[in-house]
């Protein structure tokens, strides 16, 4: 009876091997001549931990191979995009990366989202030498890939330019903080802006001391928190001058209602990676919340760039309200997203083809016009982090708003 | 000062810990199956509540008309299923797992994955707190701990004092001989699996008060809740009310005196010595089993 | 013999193939997708292999597997990320520091006997969680900021792909490797015996403890390892992809999807859903992968509760003649996917077809043999009655023992010797103590005051399994066999784990002698859920004397017997007594006590009231105004 069973798996097993091995050559070749379209492959996330963010990627992605797709494509041939849903799961991803690869044998890669996914994706980009404009992943010193390209830039040290950016604002005021409360969530990008990375111990904590201001809490919680008001205890007692809340998705949210419930309201705020839509939600205790931003789509902002500009954001917003998302404005995320798609696209049109090894010396070269950005000059000293374009955004009136530096500003500092 | 405000805010948050978790203990420990779909019934009773208040402009708490009698009725008839499959305990782990994630996903297809949070307009009460003196109460786990309250004593009155409650004793003990008993095990199951569901709509309602939504949360209740569950004991109605608090009021002392990074590993320590010192929970009273 | 050597033959050979697969592969123009795919069912399959050594084997469900991929997994990250240590050093060193871990949580959860079943998985749940919030805590492991890992160099001319399929490979084989070695070893008998009754393991001679730390330290060990190589497959380590939940949920599912009790389960498991998985995110239906996963994940476990390799197993040229069909007509066709495609589509008919068939063949269910009450000695004259033994020395001595349970005294001052070759009755209203007298000499139970001596040495502080090789034996009122194993082999693990330890080939053939004793070899091949309850009597009682005790306890083993039935029972007492078997016998039926004992003793509220030959106690005042007081039976 054993026996049976174990001749069945066998034979099952070889049965695999022979189909698998036999059935070989049936795919089309992707030929970089003419006709075919190019594909693009990447993962997303789609479900999971990460997909709140990771559906906004989509729709930006969507719409804008939509409008490549209208305006005549790549080299003449029409972009496909075929996007898999990686679950917010690490080894998912670098499944997935493998499949499109070696299996679907895609022309052209581009990041999926959320910093651990990228850098699995960045590991499988680099085994196969293939370009990977990525999104998100700030951590300059994490991505060493020669041929990753960062949609987003904060710089080679956003641990140090974050902190200088956001005191330096803040000293313009009439009456600039002096004690601040750190407030620090245990997961990726938030610590290291606070702490550092490795033996560059630099962050917010060394810089407001080089400044002369006086932290008078410094608190670091899990990602699992669900109980706040502890946190917003010790800030209350603190009363300090600025808060700087540096976490992700909604934490800012949670604490700033904490202290509200404890009757606090915080004299400043900054939050370092929110989810731009609940903090809105809040109503009148976020008004006047800093945080970071690359694009808000400000009418001065907008006038600025262009009537194309408007377009996108109108067109996306539309996207997004068909699928049913809360928060529709095209920021930071999808301008990410917007120019991590440039990158792809001007290292395709700059080359004159998919071979990636011309497309990453050309983006070294040349560097890639954005819409959203400017031109990106991608320096391998810098892991192709450029100097960055970061404002700040506060809240104000329910909406972000540009307000620093002041010639990028929609409104002023409040 | 910290340390006391941190014990009650503790304290009143582990009342929406303990009404999260009451209904998977007392499946658990009655009906014998272990049932994470528990999870789903909360997350869609969050949104619905969500979903509910923001369309018709009404009143949150007004939403538990609506969504308790249909989450009374979804818990029903998930019991239902459970009963015609007759699975050993974990098998319904396996099984309720699957429908989580069926559950979640549907979550997702409806209102997308991205976080939902009732406005401030149409939620008052996400900011609002009772001050005496110093001391803070903040309404939304003001009134978890005053709903958990109420369903624990409840559930304890129904389970010491009504017939269905000593036949519920009865099928947890041995199920056979309450049958040769005369005590319809079917029926009472299914009674049990509703209210379970009612009080998923109770927590989730609460929980949608002061949290955004992303159909992903269902994951990140799991380790709380388990904590409650195994501290108060698996089917203890009051203990697990008790264990509730504990959590609440350890980790938020914690967080005070030492740091929020460490209360996850003071709190799961504590409940490893708890099992290791009272297995069946710090407050097992034999209540039910 | 032969078939498990022929089983180990199959797999070497499955396994050497898959190993020519991963270094002549590309050569051959195998895509190396498949190698990656493949490199991740390994892993899977290593996570749930070494899962199962504890936790399918014997029962121990442990909601913790996380803790052994994360301990691993950072132990590689950190020390090549951070440290520049060689990835090959970190492997041993996570299996080390896994298998303490593992060795750790055993030493705790075992020693307490109350931690059984859902309390072990509760506690095994908490463990993960403790260990990620010391990884945030601690700047050096974390901090919160995950860690990345350098990839090693691939030796000689292995590309990437291949050098990470070879090793996921080489740790899967080694899990399965180990959980076939000890699917066949006595540690598989033991942790089957711990799974279906662990008390009554114990009591029979296994020790239970050194098994279950065995399962555990080696499932951590495992674990560990896979958790190291996979730190190389993500190449970003965090604490939320190392210790999150959706390993260990998934390492249950695909274990009990398989069939916990058989090595190829979990691989079978794995197979499935790691192949399920990837095609549903093929398919680009984002908004319904989860759902159908669910779906067929509630349906698989709702249909197959105890594992699709039994139902396979029972119906195998069913299950590969739908799978050949099917994939083959799906490639023959070739109208829709590709060769992952038609395989899973093989794949869920072939276990379709197992399950349905399955239902179908074993619906009705196991009849109680009907036997007749005269077993196949039938003929054998009923044995002189002076042709007892003669009683001898001292074996069992009871000095002063008491026994409270809380404020309840089941036993108070009691002391007693036992000879050998005596047949002593114990009797005594109900209440009176007499099973606890048994559970206090077969070890169950402590004594709260006073000692035993069994053959001159003190067995009170021993563990019952010690008990059993000092000699003594017992059988229980409701009979506990080992519900999956067959009859055979039940008393077989008596005879493994008695004074004599040897393997389960060796045991059987004495087993079948004692069943013959019994008169139940010829239902030798049967499980005992088809027995009846006199049968399940007579099996408890030939695994209880299989261990060769020289003292039997028998608590009630003649309740709820017919006339018929009681007269063979009798007579397998005597036979038994005559083979030179001390035998203390709990019972109430007096006119038996009367036939067979040399002696009886009265137990009354915990005292002992009465002892002596059957014909003097039985018209003691005090006795008959015990009985009669409470109840009489004549």
């Amino acid at each position: 009876m054993r026996r049976r069973t174990l001749t069945a798996l066998a034979a099952a097993v070889g049965m695999t091997v022979a189909v698998g091995g036999c059935n070989r050559g049936g795919d089309s070749a992707s030929g970089n001549d003419g006709g075919p379209p190019i594909v693009v492959g990447s993962t997303l996330s789609l479900t999971g931990a990460f997909a709140a963010t990771g559906e906004i990627h989509k729709i930006a992605g969507e719409e804008y191979l939509d409008r490549l797709n209208a305006a005549g494509g790549l080299l003449g041939r029409k972009v496909e995009w075929k996007v898999l849903d990686d679950q917010s799961d690490q080894a998912k991803v670098a499944q997935l990366y493998e499949r499109l690869i070696t299996q679907d044998k895609v022309d052209l890669l581009i990041g999926p989202y959320a910093t651990p996914n990228i850098l699995s994706a960045m590991a499988v980009a680099q085994r196969h030498g293939y370009v990977l404009p990525q999104h998100t992943a700030v951590l300059a010193p994490q991505l060493t890939y020669e041929c990753q390209f960062p949609a987003w830039s904060i710089g080679p040290t956003p641990n140090e330019f974050i902190p200088d950016q956001l005191f330096d604002a803040l000293d313009s005021l009439p009456t600039p903080p002096k004690k601040i409360a750190v407030v620090t969530s245990q997961s990726g990008s938030a610590a290291f802006v606070t702490d550092g990375f490795g033996d560059d111990k630099k962050g917010v904590l060394t810089i407001a001391e080089d400044r002369g201001l006086d932290v008078v809490v410094n608190v670091h919680y899990p990602p699992t928190t669900t109980d706040w008001a502890p946190i917003a205890t010790q800030v209350r007692d603190a009363d300090p001058d600025l808060i700087i809340s540096n976490g992700l998705g909604v934490d800012a949210v949670n604490l700033v209602q904490a202290m509200k419930q404890l009757n606090y309201t915080p004299k400043k705020m900054f939050a370092l990676f929110p989810a731009p839509g609940p903090l809105l939600a809040l109503g009148a205790p976020a008004d006047g919340i800093l945080s970071v931003s690359m694009f808000e789509p400000n009418k001065p902002t907008l006038d600025k760039l262009g009537s194309k500009a408007t377009e996108i954001t109108t067109a996306f917003t539309k996207r997004a309200e068909a699928a049913k998302l809360p928060y529709t404005t095209f920021e930071t995320q999808a301008a990410a997203s917007w120019n991590a798609w440039d990158i792809l696209a001007a290292g395709v049109t700059e080359s004159g083809g998919t071979d990636q090894r011309d497309m990453c010396d050309s983006l070294h070269e040349k560097g890639a016009d954005t819409t959203f950005s400017g031109h990106l000059k991608f320096d391998p000293k810098d892991n192709n982090f450029w100097p960055t374009t970061q404002t700040l955004k506060q809240i104000q009136d329910g909406e972000w708003v540009t307000v620093w530096p002041e010639d990028k500003a929609a409104a002023p500092l409040r | 000062m910290n340390v006391v405000q941190a014990t009650l805010s503790g304290a009143l948050i582990g009342g929406l810990y303990a009404l999260m978790a009451i209904g998977l203990s007392v499946t658990w420990g009655v009906l014998r199956v272990i049932n994470l779909a528990h999870f789903g019934l909360i997350l869609i009773g969050a949104y619905l509540t969500f979903q509910l208040a923001t369309s018709w402009g009404i009143d949150p708490l007004l939403t538990l008309v609506i969504t308790m009698p249909a989450m009374f009725v979804a818990g029903a008839v998930l019991q239902w299923i459970f009963d015609r499959l007759a699975l050993t305990e974990f098998n319904s782990l396996l099984v309720s797992f699957g429908l989580l994630i069926i559950t979640i996903q549907v979550t997702s297809n409806v209102w997308s994955a991205d976080f939902q949070r009732m406005d401030a307009e149409v939620n008052p009460y996400a900011t609002e707190s009772v001050s005496i003196g110093r001391l803070v109460f903040p309404v939304t786990t003001l009134l978890a701990f005053v709903l958990a309250g109420l369903v624990v004593l409840g559930a304890h009155l129904v389970l010491r004092r009504t017939f269905a409650g000593r036949a519920l004793r009865a099928i947890a003990q041995d199920r056979a001989v309450a049958g040769a008993f005369g005590v319809d095990h079917r029926r009472l199951s299914l009674l049990l699996g509703g209210a379970v569901g009612a009080t998923a709509a109770l927590a989730g309602a609460v929980f949608s008060l002061s949290n955004a939504l992303t159909p992903d949360t269902a994951y990140e209740w799991f380790g709380i809740v388990f904590a409650v569950v195994i501290l108060g004991g698996i089917g203890e109605v009051v203990g697990t009310f008790a264990a509730g608090v504990l959590v609440g009021v350890l980790s938020g002392v914690v967080s005070v005196v030492w740091s929020p990074a460490t209360a996850p590993f003071v709190l799961f320590s504590a409940i490893i010595l708890a099992l290791l010192l009272r297995p069946r929970g710090l407050f097992a009273m034999g209540a039910v089993r | 013999m032969t078939s498990g050597v022929r089983g180990a033959g199959v797999l070497l050979l499955v396994l050497i193939g898959l190993f020519a697969l991963g270094v002549f592969g590309p050569d051959l123009d195998f895509p190396s997708f498949y190698l990656v795919l493949l490199g991740t069912v390994f892993f899977w399959i290593a996570q749930t292999s070494s899962w199962n050594l504890l936790s399918g084997y014997a029962g121990y469900f442990s909601f913790g597997q996380a803790a052994y991929v994360g301990v691993g997994a950072y132990c590689t990250a950190v020390l090549t990320g951070r440290h520049g240590v060689g990835f090959f050093w970190t492997v041993p060193l996570a299996a080390v520091l896994c298998g303490l871990l593992a060795l750790g949580i055993g030493a705790v959860a075992f020693r307490l006997g109350s931690l059984r079943g859902e309390i072990f998985a509760l506690l095994t749940l908490a463990v993960p969680f403790i260990l990620s919030a010391f990884a945030r805590i601690n700047g050096d492991i974390d901090g919160g900021q995950g860690t990345i890992v350098p990839p090693p160099e691939a030796p000689a001319d292995l590309d990437f792909q291949q050098f990470q399929y070879l090793l996921a490979l080489i740790v899967a084989a080694l899990a399965v490797g180990v959980s076939y070695l000890v699917q066949h070893s006595r540690a598989g008998s033991a942790l089957t015996a711990i799974h279906d009754d662990e008390d009554v393991a114990e009591v029979l001679g296994v020790p239970t403890f050194r098994y279950k730390i065995l399962a555990i330290v080696a499932g951590g060990m495992l674990g560990g390892i896979a958790g190291s190589v996979y730190a190389l497959q993500i190449g970003f380590v965090t604490v939320e992809s190392v210790f999150g939940l959706t390993i260990p949920l998934f390492v249950i599912v695909m274990a009990v999807l398989g069939g916990r009790s058989h090595w190829l389960g979990p691989v079978l498991g794995a197979v499935l859903i790691v192949v399920l998985q990837d095609r549903l995110s093929s398919y680009g239906l984002e908004s319904w992968n989860a759902i159908f996963l669910g779906a067929i994940l509630a349906i698989l476990v709702a249909a197959a509760p105890a594992g699709l390799y039994a139902r396979l197993k029972a119906r195998p040229w069913a299950a590969l003649i739908a799978f050949v069909v099917v994939c083959g007509a799906l490639a023959i066709v070739n109208l829709w996917g590709e060769e992952l495609d038609w395989i899973l589509a093989g794949m869920l008919a072939a276990a379709a077809a197992a399950i349905i068939l399955g239902t179908r063949r074993t619906s009705a269910p196991p009849q109680p043999a009907d036997e007749p009450a005269a077993p196949s000695r039938s003929t054998v004259e009923p044995e002189p009655d002076d042709d007892l033994p003669p009683v001898g020395d001292v074996v069992v001595e009871v000095r002063n023992v008491a026994k409270h349970f809380g404020g309840v005294h089941a036993l108070e001052d009691v002391s007693l010797d036992i000879r050998a070759g005596e047949l002593i009755g114990l009797i005594g209203p109900n209440g009176s103590g007499k099973t606890t007298l048994v559970n206090l000499l077969s070890g169950t139970f402590r004594p709260t005051h006073g000692e035993i001596r069994v053959g001159g040495k003190d067995i009170t502080r021993l563990a019952p399994h010690q008990i059993a090789h000092v000699g003594v034996a017992r059988t229980y009122q409701i009979p506990k066999p080992f519900a999956s194993m067959t009859v055979r082999d039940n008393v077989a693990t008596a005879i493994m784990f008695g004074r004599e330890p040897m393997s389960l080939r060796a045991a059987r053939p004495l087993a079948e002698e004692h069943l013959a004793t019994v008169s139940l070899d010829h239902l030798a091949d049967a499980y005992p859920a088809s027995l009846n309850l006199h049968q399940r009597q007579l099996l408890e009682t030939a695994r209880a004397i299989a261990s060769g005790p020289s003292v039997l306890l028998l608590d009630e083993a003649l309740a709820g017997l017919n006339p018929a039935e009681l007269d063979n029972a009798v007579q397998v007492v005597r036979r038994i007594h005559r083979s030179g078997i001390t035998i203390v016998i709990v019972e109430h039926l007096l006119r038996v006590l009367n036939q067979v004992c040399t002696r009886i003793v009265v137990l009354d509220r915990g005292a002992k009231l009465a002892d002596g030959e059957p014909r003097t106690v039985m018209s003691d005042p005090a006795v008959v105004r015990a009985y009669l007081g409470r109840q009489a039976h004549v």
